[in-house]
């Protein structure tokens, strides 16, 4: 167990390292790196428009500047953001639990609606209901997150729940598609031609080979609903995580954007661990 | 004739001391949170409008006469030909936390603004020569700047230079404008409140401003920003979409065309002898003819009537018709002629070969048109102009950037063909546009930064900026002025498209709104706004 | 259910129709601008009325469909095969390899690849037709979506090695290839379906967003995406609601598919 444990963290420390850094050189390389808005401002004279692009340029050796905001961040320091000339530190702060709280509901939604709709359909296999639940995450997966945010605004009711609509399909598929393979393994066959009871069918065969495929399809779930929530944020004008990326991304604001893929791989990998670990422990007590 | 002018008078006085008594809360948006709280540091528009809502100005130009008014300035006196001022103060006052206000905070905020380390545009604006700025405090209440060189348009540039305290601890969140800055959350909104030491009186005598507070939200989808005025979450918007606000009329929304704004909307070809782009490519377009050619082949009545819904004008050239003064007014916008522009192209050894037009060595006419993406209207703009030059056999294909990946292009890599994006012009005096036209100026877009003029008019312009900027005499500029508007028409190294109308969202609720063209539009009035109950 | 697997029949049909005689339906270019009757209503001159800038809805319905509906499903087949390939890879062997394929799927899962389809813009040439851009973009998109499933796959994949038929299937002399082809992928197909069908909407829209940064379809060219992001002008939408039916056909016929291919599996 403290193998595990242990090897999970340097999994954590290793991916969040390698994933900010990758980031990092992503932004140096794409191009407008050194360009700034300012540059098209005819009021500023050229020592000034010379001083905003040295300012820029100063972070373009990024091994050097990654290094610096390791060493920086040892001592607990974030660093700044360039853009918004505040430290980040205060940003994620202010930011961070909005997105937590909208993405705990998005998921425990999503996944309410689209276990319940899937065990209804491979309990009763009513073909309405069927009908609808397909129809109904087929057309939530057609619908794009902006324009979904949008109608979502209009009513006035929460993003969130415009996350945990977009949420809800993905998981759907999956866990339906997994219920109807498992339904159709012989061995539960055979109990259901025994006379075993429908519930007792999904309770003692159906869902112990499902199990570990969910499990890992909960880690997932999480990189699915920060994949949904973010552009939601910016749509919807959520003062989050995805805003706050979304405005790193377009003023080259590097050490914001470091931060960032920083908490979103934290996040990411630790959903991945837990799940590895639920798997793990499951296949353990099984065996 | 006298009593009815007298009557009207007191019925307006009434007016606004009934709404004197209504206070309460307006509330609006900014497209982006403000990049910073410091006046002498503001580049973007939020920072800008909390500026402008806060900073304590010596002169505020008038946003309808656009003429300079006292504000914390009594009374200036300008000489030596823009390079002395001498301001007169108010006595007595003080900022938002009671720090009182004096010449010394007007010599500190000038010191502050014009250190060469602080790299400030409206310090910049300042700057027309090397040089040290002289900051002499005569008495509490009298101060004289002195510049190294004569400053063009001196008095309505002290508009945007908020003064700061010297002394108040609160620093630049001092405010000696109507408004302070008294709550925030990142991200979401900014709380101002009444600055109850505010200097102002209306004509009753009563204390401005009217309102208690302004709430600002930020919010950077217009689509949103245009739900939220509908259902009477906003009280303004200071910039509206043609499409917006065609709907917002639609649904009997108050909304309103303050008219042709002195912002620009321009095409333009990469002109940069260093440029990556092919040599036969830069031939076409350091020729005068192939961009006029191009130019009357563009049908700009056609975008302003289609992308615009009507609300917009052909443009001219450099400096919009509704900057009276200084538009040169013997200039019209090129007309829609496509037998015109095949004809210029002729005499440029261009030929029509089937659909397609070729140049003398016989090579298909093909560029490809920037611009950034997410910009619907420029997206717009750039197909329409698409379709209008196949008609004259040139393939025109539309590439979208995100802004900063075209800046590099535009500023630094000088790889692309053209452009199309829009200037805004803050400023009525187009000496601010010295930075654009100057040929050795970085945001001379089409060939920047050039040792020495590149070909014979841009050698014309510079002489003629410079004249323009040393003279102090109105008449004589306006002269320069109006030859520079006229070569920039004849050779279009800017391909002026449309003059946008300045199309505002204010509710009924908010009384003695006066919308200008001029930014902030809306707004600009605020100590009097008024909300009705 | 019969009625409705002869439907999604009839509307796959129709839809295929649609698509390859594109030239033939649509009344006009989906280029061409009738600059004197934009934003139309529908009519018997354009069935779907006009956009903006005068242009024929329904012939950019047309050629948007035949652009999106073709390139999205390879991009969503090569994303399958490569999250089945990966995932299968990591769980088959297991050990290190899993452990490595795993840090890679974190990995992908975590870098902002923003900057990547910006930079691929950037080395395209500024002069690049519409149909190579767009190509271009369901490629990176093939390229960079096999992540997530992957990991759902391995952990199948990891669970079938330890079950009794595959066991069996090793004691009674199967390996390699075989025991992939005969017992791994056929019991992964419902995953690797389910990735398949999810990638062809999400290939589709993100297309559309990727419009914010210059990659996708340029104009004139209209794509499913470009049509669906006129949606984002949600106050137009109420009093126009023709615009609604990009929307409308594209979850039509991903939805027809989907009947259809549940129903296949069933029979397999």
């Amino acid at each position: 167990m403290l193998r595990f444990w242990s090897g999970a963290v340097l999994r954590l420390v290793a991916v969040m390292l390698m994933a900010s850094f990758a980031g990092a050189m992503l932004m140096r390389i794409a191009p407008g790196f050194s360009s700034d808005d300012q540059e098209l401002n005819s009021g500023l004279s050229a020592q000034s428009m010379q001083a905003i692009r040295r300012a820029h340029l100063s972070d373009s050796n990024v091994p050097r500047f990654y290094a610096q905001y390791l060493a920086s961040l040892v001592r607990g320091d974030l660093g700044t953001s360039r853009s918004l000339n505040q430290p980040v530190k205060e940003l994620l702060r202010e930011r961070l639990p909005i997105t937590l709280v909208n993405l705990t509901f998005a998921l425990a939604a999503g996944w309410l609606l689209a276990l319940s709709l899937a065990v209804a359909a491979q309990m009763w296999k009513f073909p309405a209901l069927n009908f609808i639940a397909n129809g109904l995450s087929g057309t939530l997966i057609s619908t794009p997150a902006a324009a979904l945010a949008l109608v979502f605004l209009m009513l006035r009711w929460p993003p969130a729940f415009a996350a945990a609509l977009l949420v809800f399909p993905k998981i759907y598929r999956y866990t339906q598609n997994l219920l109807q393979q498992s339904g159709e393994m012989p061995h539960v066959l055979t109990a259901r031609a025994k006379g075993a009871g429908p519930w007792r069918v999904l309770a003692w065969h159906v869902a112990p080979i499902a199990l570990p495929q969910m499990i890992a399809l909960v880690g997932v779930s999480i990189s699915i609903g920060i994949g949904v929530l973010l552009p939601i944020e910016v749509v919807s004008d959520v003062a989050g995580i995805g805003q706050l990326a979304w405005h790193a991304a377009q003023a080259r604001d590097l050490p914001l954007l470091v931060n960032l893929t920083m908490v979103v791989t934290f996040v990411t990998v630790c959903a991945t661990l837990i799940s590895d670990a639920a798997q793990r422990g499951f296949t353990r007590s099984a065996a | 004739m006298k009593r009815l002018y007298l009557l009207s008078a007191m019925l307006l006085l009434g007016f606004v001391s009934v709404f004197a008594q209504t206070g309460g809360e307006l509330r609006f948006c900014l497209r982006s949170e403000p990049k910073t709280f410091n006046p002498l540091l503001v580049e973007d528009e939020s920072s800008e409008a909390i500026r402008y809502l806060t900073g304590g100005v010596l002169v505020r130009v008038n946003r309808l006469t656009l003429k300079a008014e006292p504000a914390l300035a009594t009374s200036w006196k300008v000489s030596e030909g823009g390079k002395r001022i001498r301001f007169k103060l108010r006595e007595g006052l003080k900022y938002s936390d009671g720090t009182p206000f004096s010449a010394a905070d007007v010599a500190y905020t000038m010191e502050q603004l014009m250190d060469p380390a602080l790299h400030s545009s409206t310090g910049d604006a300042f700057r027309s020569a090397e040089g040290k700025l002289a900051a002499q405090v005569i008495s509490a209440n009298e101060i004289e700047i002195n510049f190294p060189a004569p400053v063009a348009n001196l008095v309505n540039l002290f508009d945007t230079v908020a003064i700061l305290s010297a002394k108040s601890p609160q620093k630049e969140m001092a405010a000696l404008g109507p408004f302070f800055v008294s709550e925030r959350k990142a991200g979401s909104y900014l709380l101002l409140k009444r600055n109850s030491y505010y200097w102002k009186k209306d004509a009753a005598g009563k204390q401005l401003p009217y309102l208690d507070s302004i709430r600002l939200d930020i919010e950077q989808n217009p689509e949103v920003e245009a739900l939220r005025y509908k259902r009477g979450e906003v009280h303004l918007i200071n910039t509206v979409s043609p499409a917006i606000f065609e709907k917002l009329s639609a649904d009997n929304a108050s909304v309103r065309d303050a008219g042709a704004s002195t912002d620009t909307e321009q095409l333009w070809f990469n002109q940069v002898p260093g440029s990556p782009l092919p040599a036969y490519k830069k031939a076409w377009f350091t020729s005068t003819n192939f961009r006029r050619a191009v130019s009357e082949a563009i049908n700009r009545g056609d975008m302003a009537r289609i992308v615009f819904r009507g609300h917009a004008i052909p443009a001219t050239g450099i400096i919009s018709p509704s900057n009276k003064f200084w538009f040169n007014s013997d200039l019209k916008p090129h007309p829609y002629d496509t037998s015109s522009a095949l004809r210029r192209l002729q005499q440029d050894g261009f030929q029509l070969q089937g659909d397609t037009l070729r140049d003398k060595a016989g090579n298909a006419v093909e560029f490809s048109i920037a611009t950034n993406a997410g910009n619907r209207t420029r997206e717009s703009m750039a197909t329409m102009i698409q379709q209008d030059l196949k008609r004259i056999g040139i393939k025109v294909n539309v590439v979208t950037l995100d802004f900063n990946s075209l800046l590099e292009r535009m500023t630094q890599s000088y790889n692309y063909e053209a452009c199309i994006l829009g200037f805004q012009n803050v400023e009525l005096d187009p000496n601010s546009q010295m930075a654009v036209w100057l040929s050795s100026a970085d945001n001379h877009q089409w060939n920047p930064s050039q040792k020495s003029p590149a070909t014979p008019w841009e050698a014309e312009i510079d002489k003629l900026m410079r004249a323009q900027a040393a003279s102090g005499d109105e008449r004589k500029r306006k002269q320069y002025w109006d030859r520079v508007q006229q070569i920039a028409w004849e050779q279009e190294p800017f391909i002026y498209l449309v003059n946008k109308d300045a199309l505002v969202a204010i509710a009924p609720a908010v009384k003695n709104a006066a919308p200008s063209v001029f930014r902030p539009q809306t707004f600009w009035n605020v100590e009097t706004l008024a909300l009705a109950q | 259910m019969k009625a409705v697997r002869l439907a999604a029949i009839a509307v796959l049909v129709l839809t295929a129709l649609a698509i390859l005689g594109a030239h033939y339906l649509a009344p006009a270019g989906y280029e061409q601008q009738f600059r004197e009757t934009t934003q139309a209503a529908p009519s018997i001159h354009h069935l779907l009325g006009t956009d903006d800038l005068g242009r024929d809805r329904w012939a950019r319905l047309l050629y948007g469909m035949r652009v999106s509906l073709t390139l999205a499903p390879l991009a969503a087949l090569f994303t399958t095969v490569l999250s089945g390939l990966i995932g299968g890879i990591a769980g088959y062997f297991g050990g290190w390899t899993e452990r490595c394929c795993k840090l890679l799927i974190d990995l992908f899962l975590s870098v902002p690849w923003l900057f990547l389809l910006i930079t691929v813009r950037a080395v395209l040439p500024l002069n690049v037709s519409p149909e190579a851009s767009v190509t271009v973009t369901f490629a990176l998109l093939g390229l960079l979506g096999w992540a997530a499933s992957a990991r759902v796959i391995c952990a199948g994949a990891k669970d079938l090695m330890k079950s009794e038929f595959v066991w069996m299937a090793r004691a009674s002399g199967f390996s390699g290839f075989k025991l992939v082809r005969l017992h791994l992928l056929p019991n992964l197909r419902g995953a690797l379906l389910a990735q398949f069908w999810i990638s062809i909407p999400v290939f589709i829209i993100a297309e559309a967003n990727l419009g914010a940064l210059g990659l996708g379809v340029a104009e004139p060219l209209p794509s499913m995406g470009s049509l669906l992001r006129e949606l984002q002008d949600a106050v137009m939408v109420r009093p126009e609601p023709w615009r609604l039916l990009p929307l409308a056909v594209l979850i039509v016929v991903i939805s027809s598919f989907q009947v259809l291919l549940n129903k296949q599996e069933v029979r397999t």
